[in-house]
């Protein structure tokens, strides 16, 4: 059976907003590695002074992009000199002012943010790809309720970390909403794990992970490569 | 905090000196100043540190930290038995719904990072590095279940008394028998099977209650069983 022009129209909408993400993700990954690779000139350790400038990037990221709570990039423990920060992130906090999240990158220390072990950094890492990962509650890092949109950073030709943004769900909800309230019946933005991210109406809550096997069910899947997103509807 | 408090305990910063610039305090402790300026500030709150202006001004130790012990030994002390009872109650009714939920919609990330939180528990050889290995698993479980309040429930829960279950004070708890009720819970989350999984946790917490419990008779009223003899 076709989906119906209203489903064919929502699935267009929220894959075109989402490539949107993406590309923005994409970019901020490329401009920091041109800047990294200009910075090094050759060097193979990301130091202090491979960082200078950097942080303009994911700044003006957040500048352009209200929809993002933070932005930045990640580096892979084996590209950095021992003294660096291993991540360079900026968070939108109180009053709308963009400022830097400091986590405790001690390993053993008790609030130790291991961010190569988490999905959106390990995803990246293993695939070479765009990535997205969530909703999930980012504990130790933003605290929040969040999707985290991924890309490599390729400095030298080398994987050197994960340049990322994160997305609260909250805020994600106003902007993709209207989208999925002009579908008539039951439907829900799910990721490739079978997890909601947002649903039109209270059968399909967010975080809860869809159980196949119901024939009344059909899926579209999204016009993104390889974030593995779909819309369910009702049949 | 922690890492200035420990090193003010270890006699690396000693009562009565100036601590050094915050440049080189940043550069010791590896964090930023906007983080070792919160902690300075708490530390003062607290009555450790003190900031004086002038010429011969700086921040200064003024007091010891109490240590960890003094303070697990007077909670002991000053918590009753039926506020530890009434802290397992709570406990048991966030750790109920958490357990169930993760059943729903935990996926085999989650399993996997689970079954790891769960060993560290029992690789960890010091009572110091079991009680936040304890935590992150309960926090963990959660993070699975999907939701920031239930995790924020949590790590309120833990913060008030994993400590005091861990401590080599009195009572030892054995991580072995901890680890392998973890590592089952983590099969029948896996499983999805929410009864079981409800069940083995309330068991978990009950028998935790019951170590505090065992341990607050022992430190509060091993005097009075004496004088009772």
């Amino acid at each position: 059976m076709k989906p119906t022009a209203e489903v064919v129209h929502a699935a267009s909408a929220l894959s075109s907003w989402m490539s949107g993400v993406c590309t923005e993700v994409n970019k901020l990954s490329s401009d920091v590695a041109a800047l990294l690779e200009r910075n090094l000139a050759g060097k193979s350790k990301v130091d202090r002074a491979a960082l200078k400038g950097v942080d303009a990037y994911p700044r003006d990221f957040l500048t352009r992009n209200s929809y993002a709570a933070g932005a930045g990039t990640f580096f892979a423990v084996e590209t950095i000199d021992d003294k660096v920060p291993a991540l360079d992130w900026w968070a939108r906090k109180e009053y709308g002012t963009i400022g830097r999240l400091d986590l405790d990158m001690t390993p053993g220390s008790n609030r130790y943010y291991d961010y190569e072990k988490l999905p959106f950094f390990s995803t990246a890492a293993s695939t070479g790809e765009q990535s997205m990962w969530g909703p999930y509650v980012d504990f130790l890092g933003f605290e929040e309720y969040i999707l985290t949109f991924a890309a490599p950073l390729r400095v030298q030709d080398r994987f050197t970390g994960v340049t990322a943004c994160d997305i609260r769900i909250k805020d994600l909800e106003p902007l993709i909403m209207p989208t999925l309230r002009a579908i008539p019946g039951d439907a829900a933005l799910v990721n490739a794990s079978n997890r909601v991210i947002l649903g039109n109406s209270g059968s399909y809550l967010v975080g809860e992970r869809i159980k196949s096997g119901d024939s009344n069910q059909r899926r579209v899947a999204l016009d993104v490569p390889h974030l593995g997103l779909s819309l369910i509807y009702a049949a | 905090m922690d890492r200035i408090t420990k090193a003010i305990g270890l006699g690396l910063l000693k009562v009565g000196e100036r601590l050094p610039p915050e440049a080189a305090l940043s550069e010791m402790f590896g964090v930023g100043g906007a983080t070792l300026r919160e902690a300075l500030g708490e530390l003062r709150e607290r009555g450790i540190v003190e900031t004086r202006r002038g010429r011969s001004g700086g921040t200064f130790v003024v007091n010891q930290p109490r240590t960890q012990t003094d303070a697990i030994r007077d909670w002991f002390l000053s918590t009753s038995i039926s506020e530890i009872r009434d802290i397992g109650d709570e406990h048991s009714a966030i750790a109920a719904t958490t357990v169930r939920l993760a059943c729903e919609r935990a996926e085999a990330h989650d399993f996997e990072r689970l079954q790891e939180l769960a060993r560290a528990l029992v690789l960890a050889d010091t009572p110091e590095v079991r009680a936040p290995a304890d935590s992150r698993f309960h926090i963990e479980l959660a993070i699975a279940a999907q939701s920031p309040r239930l995790a924020n429930a949590e790590i309120r829960l833990q913060e008030e008394t994993v400590q005091q279950l861990w401590t080599p004070l009195a009572v030892i708890f054995d991580p072995e028998q901890a680890t392998a009720e973890h590592l089952e819970l983590v099969r029948a989350i896996a499983q999805d099977q929410p009864e079981k999984a409800q069940k083995l946790v309330l068991e978990h917490i009950r028998r935790n209650i019951f170590h505090l419990i065992d341990k607050k008779l022992t430190l509060g009223y091993a005097q009075s069983n004496q004088d009772g003899q």
